[in-house]
């Protein structure tokens, strides 16, 4: 589709004019069209060269005279008063086996010398005629760098004046002003703040991903009494500057950096995956981050170049490499591997699907396919070092390594090594992989990945000795390389696309250009998937697709003012986190109110505050808090998540194969990684139900959970319920709950008592302790 | 939109959250008591992922049982028969020939390894099936056999994916994926879209069933081997618990769930819940029960045999009934059918494995009524070689090398013509030479049959609309009937 991009439309334009001049009589064409070769198209062609069906196989459309002159993918297809010259013509002749049209059949000899005919009288249109419509213009670049000149997305963020609201409350803070004003708009009006104790569960799961404990929820009510607001935004800087909130964002970020534990194929004749075992160093990497307010534009740097930005092997920001060297490329074509770095780069950072530009100028976007290429250049001028490679991965501080466990690796890898060394260079059959090999890819690696007493490296990328100048590979093949091009930025962000310097991948000017307060894109899209984090909505629905195709945002003053206010604060995460968790449009409650809901049903503006379900992690982590078996040691190898010896820590620390996603994961919505994620969805699925009722972490946390002092010193129904409402719920029950659970209690305790092999039941209050993790009330924030 | 009015393209969010249900679920009481019966009982008004939806046109089947013969079965030995080769037997091929083979093949071809197997002409129409085959050769008139499917890359992975997602490559969305993104389940109680495959997952594992960039509850389910059924479906029971105490906890968390409810009007997400997870009770029963063999009675056991592949024929038919859409049914681990020595005692140990369970299956779902509407295909991720590969000179340790330039496959009922071959390959049974047909012209005529018009049949990812059938693909109406 690499046509005169800017030019296209000119040139349709010019030809028009001659071609009807090439017609006998303007009427009489147009009436030789409609009467003998409209019909025949229709019935022959219309199918697959239409606007109606919503096809242009090769580009063509036949309904219209711009189509045939201008043609499809291959040429003109039509030569007014040349039929032997014109490619439509020779189609349907049959003769030429490489152009046979229509392609299942061959029209009559009559249909034929009519078509020819037509193109000899010059092939004169219909006497309407469609013109260039938005569906002919499909990937015509010229028509779509037009369109992106008014886009939102790509005009630079300006600094804009909230509007005065006319309530006090929603007067004091930017975020509320827009919102309010939006409110207004449509005839809405905010809703009352959330009570306190609703208001600090909301705020513990969206700041840190667990609970709050029943004491932290008591002492924040008794805060809130005596000290009002003030007690809310200590709560904030309580739980902003708890470990846990970079776990919380950290996995945010995760989903966008497509992160996993292997690779995306395994090995056939070992039916192993390829193993990271050194991946859980970016994700540490990540999280501390967040934890340490990282700049966002020095955290974008670190990730696509630490190693040229002044940091060197030995060096903790070296691990943040892994956002390139943790992608999928095992048993991919090189050409591949470089599409998930292109991909994760512009879609991850920047909300542009520049990858849909790898066979063809975008069919949507302002991307030309010389604008991938550009871009191929610099990642093809990097190389990954095995991921299994000791020696060329820089070993990484921060992880002291307890001696006992460090004897312990080391025994296991002597004796490895020692299995290693036996097999020499010896092979199995015809499998090329030698007995060596095998063992350093699956035991070895696997003693890597796991083992805490054992070395840890960071996943790195690094310059090649001579940087690549990339060609485009017309229609996405390799082998068919079209013109040279540089390596540089995107056309429509960098309209000059000065080349980047020859003696290195341009690494640094790529990450230089994307995380700047010039660039319209970067700062939006950060701060949108945040706000959708905290508010259950984003303000643009489409989080990595900030494009033509995009959705548009619903508030988009409030979006730019908070990328404009993001920037201007050094791109400090945790302000931004606390400018949105401060505002009356988050504390809002969650009520349901039919007046509003009968104009917005979505929510889409902001009239209350969205009741958010628990992602799969934030379930699990919730139910080992509650049974006070959390393990919150943070950093360091992932370890396996369910299964006899599931760990206790963050599910951020297990283990993800990324080849055969755990089928838990899965049922809950969380992405594959495979390819950047711009977020979470829910579904609600029966097998989701069957975890909480079924699965034996589960069983096992509810069993904990009435081993607590706390529970078990209880005596009567009454306060074992309270107990178990205060833990898991966070509030008192009501007297018809605890009727209802006193009577289950005592009917199983019947049940219980008749029972032959009552030992290998569970008793009746770790099934009331399970029940309340079942229920919604657990899995949803108000 | 289509002539239904139903956006295809529906978006990811549109489609996970749009879960408008009416208040009117059933009481959990009336749905406990019939958890042991085979029905599904009637579904509230919901619109979530999984609820059934009507296609672009009214479908010709209803469901699809796909048996994989994983590893690529040889066409000459079975469907494809090249008699005049029997005079070439032991001759080198033709340069001409050997230079239309694929780089890989070229490489390492043999001489001329004429198929020792005898073609007989079977049913009223004639069609030619051989010797290792003998029952389901009794089915001729029902088969409508392909001998000119065209594949992209010799290789077990690439040819796998181009059969079951229509890419050699990329991760794209199985076919049975995207009809249940098309169609919803039909059954509460099972997943949509199940494979099964004795003793390990087949080559390229979980990419034959994944969805891809479709929402992860579209995915196949998995089950590594027969009768185990808590494979169906992760945490499908516990054994520690009375049935009758779980119905009570189910029962007590309805109640917790009802009083959240209470306050919470005017959300959907927490009575759907509430309806998810009295299916989930449900489907305990319903996913253990699909597996129990037992239930069957003694004649239609015999008749599928007590063997592995027995065994899971018949629960494909129990599957199909229960309103699967789609069973997948490897023959076996990583990839059995891959001959490339020994192929005269392997393919008939692998034939006699097969060929009865097979035929029971035809007979069965064609007694039953079902194989109108059931789409019943046989086939490998590509062929083998008319050659032998260079190696033993005895027979009986001679095997066929990968093939994918003319090799066939067979489709029975579902509206496909019976007793029918389309296409044909060249006089060494190498390329497809009338009517050369692509995978993705087979995906876009299930698609047709179930009801979808290919190319309008589509997701929005990553800023385009994806389809099955990409760019590409035909509806073979010739197959039809």
């Amino acid at each position: 589709m690499s046509r005169g991009v800017t030019t296209g439309l000119g040139v349709v334009q010019l030809m028009l004019f001659s071609v009807v001049g090439l017609a006998d009589d303007d009427q009489k064409g147009h009436a030789f069209f409609e009467r003998k070769i409209r019909p025949l198209l229709v019935e022959h062609c219309y199918e697959c060269h239409s606007e109606a069906a919503e096809e242009q196989q090769g580009g063509l459309l036949l309904d219209r005279q711009s189509g045939w002159l201008k043609g499809g993918d291959r040429n003109k297809a039509v030569i007014p008063g040349d039929p032997d010259a014109s490619p439509l013509i020779r189609a349907v002749r049959y003769r030429d086996e490489d152009l046979q049209m229509p392609p299942e059949y061959q029209l009559d000899d009559e249909l034929v010398h009519l078509l020819e005919n037509w193109v000899r009288r010059g092939a004169p249109g219909p006497a309407v005629d469609l013109g260039d419509t938005e569906f002919s213009r499909l990937g015509d670049q010229g028509y779509l760098f037009e369109a992106a000149s008014n886009h939102w997305a790509f005009q630079l963020v300006k600094s804009v004046a909230p509007p005065a609201a006319g309530d006090l409350a929603w007067n004091e803070q930017a975020i509320d002003q827009f919102i309010f004003a939006r409110l207004q708009d449509h005839s809405l009006t905010p809703s009352q703040p959330a009570d306190a104790r609703t208001l600090i569960r909301r705020l513990t799961y969206d700041l840190t991903g667990l609970p709050p404990t029943p004491e932290a929820v008591e002492q924040f009510v008794d805060d809130v009494y005596e000290l009002g607001r003030v007690a809310y935004s200590h709560a904030v800087e309580r739980l902003i500057n708890s470990p846990a909130f970079g776990e919380h964002l950290g996995r945010m970020w995760l989903d966008v950096a497509r992160y996993a534990d292997t690779d995306s194929f395994y090995r056939p004749d070992t039916v192993t995956p390829h193993y990271f075992p050194f991946a859980f160093t970016y994700r540490d990497y990540v999280v501390e981050a967040f934890n340490n307010d990282k700049p966002f534009d020095q955290f974008v740097r670190e990730q696509l170049a630490a190693d040229l930005i002044g940091f060197s092997d030995g060096d903790a920001e070296m691990a943040a490499l892994g956002f390139l060297a943790v992608g999928p490329h095992a048993n991919r074509n090189p050409t591949e591997a470089l599409d998930d770095w292109i991909d994760v780069t512009t879609r991850g950072l920047m909300g542009m699907t520049a990858a849909c530009a790898r066979c063809h100028d975008h069919k949507y976007e302002p991307i030309p396919t010389a604008d991938y290429y550009s871009l191929h250049g610099v990642f093809a001028s990097i190389v990954r070092p095995n991921s299994l490679d000791e020696n060329q991965l820089p070993t990484i501080p921060g992880y002291p390594v307890d001696s006992a466990l460090r004897a312990d690796y080391l025994e296991k890898r002597a004796a490895i090594d020692a299995k290693i060394a036996e097999a020499g260079d010896k092979t199995v059959g015809s499998n090329q992989r030698g007995v060596a090999r095998k063992i350093r890819e699956t035991e070895l690696a696997y003693l890597l990945l796991f083992h805490r007493g054992g070395p840890v490296h960071s996943m790195i990328v690094k310059e090649r000795g001579k940087p690549v100048d990339p060609y485009i590979y017309v229609r996405g093949d390799p082998t068919n390389q079209g013109d040279r091009v540089p390596r540089r930025f995107l056309q429509i962000l960098d309209p000059k696309q000065q080349p980047f310097p020859d003696d290195s991948s341009g690494r640094i000017q790529l990450a230089n250009k994307i995380a700047s307060s010039e660039n319209p894109l970067t700062a939006r899209v950060f701060v949108n998937r945040v706000f959708g984090l905290l508010m259950g909505q984003h303000l643009v629905d489409t989080p990595s697709d900030f494009g033509l195709q995009g959705s548009a945002p619903t508030h988009p003053l409030l979006l730019d003012w908070l990328a404009d206010d993001f920037v201007s604060h050094g791109w400090s995460v945790k302000h931004l986190v606390r400018r949105i968790v401060l505002s009356e449009t988050y504390r809002q409650a969650s009520h349901y109110r039919e007046e509003m809901a009968s104009i917005d049903s979505e929510n889409r503006y902001f009239w209350r505050a969205n009741r958010k379900h628990l992602s799969i992690e934030a379930i699990r982590d919730s139910a080992l808090v509650i049974a006070n078996r959390l393990d919150s040691t943070p950093r360091g190898r992932a370890a396996p998540l369910w299964g006899d010896d599931y760990t206790k820590r963050r599910a951020i620390y297990g283990y993800i194969n990324r080849f055969n996603l755990d089928p838990t994961l899965r049922v809950f919505d969380f992405p594959t990684p495979m390819q950047t994620q711009p977020g979470r969805e829910e579904s609600i699925v029966a097998p989701q139900a069957l975890f909480t009722m079924n699965a034996p972490f589960v069983i096992d946390q509810a069993a904990a959970i009435t081993a607590l002092r706390e529970f078990a010193s209880r005596k009567s129904n009454t306060k074992r319920v309270e107990t178990l409402f205060q833990l898991i719920f966070q509030r008192e029950p009501t007297d018809a709950e605890v009727n209802r659970i006193s009577r289950f209690v005592e009917q199983q305790q019947r049940l219980f008592a008749s029972s032959a092999d009552e030992s290998e039941m569970p008793s009746p209050w770790e099934m009331v302790a399970q029940s309340l993790l079942m229920s919604n009330e657990f899995q949803y924030i108000d | 939109m289509n002539e239904t009015g139903l956006p295809m393209h529906v978006s990811r969010r549109q489609l996970l959250q749009n879960t408008g249900m009416s208040l009117g679920t059933m009481a959990l009481g009336s749905l406990l008591a019939k958890s042991n019966e085979l029905s599904a009982a009637p579904r509230p008004a919901t619109k979530g992922p999984l609820d059934a939806r009507q296609p672009h046109f009214p479908p010709r089947i209803k469901r699809v049982i796909h048996l994989f013969m994983n590893g690529g079965p040889s066409q000459i030995d079975t469907f494809d028969p090249k008699p005049e080769l029997s005079k070439l037997d032991g001759q080198p091929l033709p340069d001409s020939v050997k230079n239309r083979l694929q780089t890989t093949q070229r490489n390492r071809v043999g001489n001329i390894f004429a198929s020792p197997f005898k073609f007989r002409k079977h049913g009223e129409s004639g069609l030619e099936i051989s010797e290792l085959f003998p029952n389901v050769a009794r089915h001729a008139d029902d088969l409508c056999v392909v001998r000119s499917m065209v594949g992209e890359i010799a290789n077990h992975t690439p040819g796998l994916l181009l059969t079951n997602c229509g890419h050699s490559a990329l991760a794209r969305p199985s076919i049975g994926s995207w009809l249940l993104y098309g169609l919803g389940a039909e059954s509460d109680n099972l997943p949509g879209f199940v494979v099964l495959c004795p003793s390990g997952m087949p080559t390229a594992q979980s990419r034959n069933w994944t969805s891809a960039f479709l929402p992860g509850v579209f995915q196949g389910t998995y089950i590594e081997t027969e009768n185990r059924s808590k494979e169906l479906i992760p945490n499908l029971t516990r054994d520690d618990i009375r049935p009758r105490s779980q119905r009570a906890q189910v029962a007590l968390t309805r109640f917790l769930n009802q009083q959240h409810q209470a306050n919470r009007p005017g959300d959907e997400r927490l009575e759907s819940r509430i309806h998810s997870m009295e299916l989930a009770f449900r489907m305990q029963s319903a996913a253990t029960d699909v597996f129990d063999l037992n239930q069957e009675p003694a004649h239609i056991r015999e008749m599928y045999g007590d063997t592995i592949q027995g065994r899971n024929m018949l629960i494909a038919r129990r599957m199909a009934e229960r309103g699967v859409r789609y069973v997948q049914i490897y023959h076996g681990g990583k990839q059995p059918w891959d001959n490339h020595g020994s192929i005269i005692p392997n393919i008939k140990r692998l034939t006699s494995e097969c060929d009865q369970p097979i035929a029971a299956l035809l007979t069965d779902l064609k007694q039953r009524g079902l194989l109108d509407d059931t789409l019943v295909i046989w086939g490998g991720e590509m062929g083998r070689t008319s050659t032998t590969q260079t190696g033993p000179k005895d027979p009986n340790k001679m095997g066929r090398d990968h093939h994918i330039d003319g090799y066939s496959i067979w489709l029975a009922g579902g509206g496909f013509k019976g007793g029918f071959t389309y296409g044909s390959t060249d006089e060494f049974g190498l390329a497809a030479l009338e009517n050369p047909v692509e995978l993705h012209d087979l995906h876009a005529t299930i698609l047709h049959q179930m009801g979808f018009d290919h190319r309008h049949l589509t997701y929005r990812y990553s800023g385009r609309d994806f389809r099955l059938t990409d760019v590409h693909g035909n509806v073979l109406h010739d197959l039809l009937s």
